[in-house]
């Protein structure tokens, strides 16, 4: 019979082995420790968007202008949300508000829902049915629909609901399958600029003359990419009207 | 066709495949190469989706043993002496898939600033 040290598994380990199974052990945690560390650090910063459940409901009043996503420009805010503020309205899960909005454009509206809210960027999740959007009475103000000149922006086109909050991380190419569900579904999709554009860092993005974002630039979603297009302020709120025949990999070289 | 639809167009082919190949495989082959499953059958389709995704190791085994194309012992010893081997390839591709998609991975062009091409009415 053989003298060499056999491991079964419901009896003490033979000595000879004990030495190797504690080596083992320790390296295999080790190294796991160290895989976990290595693999979190390589990851990006989420940022700090977040759905603002500890605001409550929020309720305001404004006028709705679809761009051709919906937007509110408020005319009568609260403490949180100002008069003069423009923001752009989502509703629950991967879908936009496109549907109850298109009735009430240019007319005045209550809406009502929760904010997301990252940074200066925030928009509102839409109760449903009327309790999150109804026309409402009073006189329509105008809205300054100021034209910027055309610009060539660098940075990433993300659906604006994830980005603001509603997925950590909600932006990068570990979450351009959810964007593309998102913007699909109606979802208004913003671009982050690698800079400030006339003090903004977030423009909402749509196709040219008032079109929405073509699908041929669902391609570019979560990529760095450098882009051309008008950009128009109106209210609050800028929107870059970005030409897809221009959309390239940021840092290569315009053909 | 985009690469997207290739891999699709080849999982549906796979999937159909395998399909075909579980309806012939438990509807005859089971019982022509294995008596024991003989008359047995509520656990048949519990074999399907892993036909449907390892079919060709079906098929060859179906026939090996039907055709007595190897030796008795090894007709029924399973086919350990690759998966070694297969383990250290798959080990190696993970490893340097993740490198691979790290550094490939674009860098945020923080430096890249703006450019306004031209002026707007509104300025």
């Amino acid at each position: 019979m053989s003298d060499k040290p056999f491991f079964v598994g419901y009896l003490p380990a033979p000595g000879p082995l004990r030495g190797f199974l504690i080596a083992v052990a320790v390296l295999l945690i080790g190294a796991m420790a160290g895989a976990g560390y290595l693999m979190g650090a390589a990851q990006d910063d989420p940022g700090p968007g977040a759905f603002r459940f500890d605001y409550g409901r929020q309720t305001v009043t404004g006028v709705v202008d679809m761009v051709p996503y919906p937007i509110l420009h408020v005319t009568q805010g609260n403490d949180r949300i100002a008069v003069g503020d423009s923001f752009m309205m989502t509703a629950g899960g991967k879908s936009g508000v496109d549907g109850r909005a298109m009735p009430l454009n240019g007319q005045l509206a209550q809406v009502s829902g929760i904010v997301l809210e990252r940074g200066d960027l925030y928009m509102m999740q839409l109760r449903g049915g009327r309790n999150g959007l109804q026309a409402t009475d009073g006189e329509v103000p105008d809205i300054p629909i100021e034209p910027q000149g055309r610009w060539q922006l660098t940075g990433e086109i993300c659906d604006g609901k994830c980005l603001a909050g509603a997925m950590r991380p909600g932006r990068g190419l570990a979450h351009k399958a959810c964007a593309n569900l998102c913007l699909l579904g109606d979802v208004p999709p913003i671009f982050v600029s690698t800079q400030p554009v006339m003090g903004e860092e977030f423009l909402l993005v749509t196709g040219p003359d008032g079109t929405r974002l073509p699908r041929d630039a669902y391609d570019w979603v979560a990529q760095f990419v450098t882009a051309a297009g008008n950009i128009t302020r109106r209210g609050d709120i800028l929107v870059w009207e970005i030409e897809p025949d221009t959309i390239r990999l940021a840092g290569e070289d315009a053909e | 066709m985009d690469i997207a639809q290739a891999i699709v167009l080849a999982l549906q082919v796979w999937g159909i495949i395998g399909a075909l190949v579980a309806v012939a495989f438990l509807t005859v082959g089971i019982d022509r190469i294995d008596e024991d499953a003989q008359g047995a059958y509520v656990f048949r389709p519990l074999l399907i989706p892993g036909i449907l995704m390892i079919w060709p190791l079906v098929l060859w085994r179906w026939w090996q043993i039907e055709a007595e194309a190897a030796p008795w012992a090894a007709r029924y010893r399973p086919v350990r002496s690759a998966h070694g081997l297969a383990a250290i390839a798959m080990s190696v591709a993970i490893v340097a898939i993740v490198i691979a998609g790290l550094s490939v991975r674009q860098t945020w062009p923080a430096d890249a600033a703006p450019v306004q091409l031209s002026e707007g009415s509104g300025q």
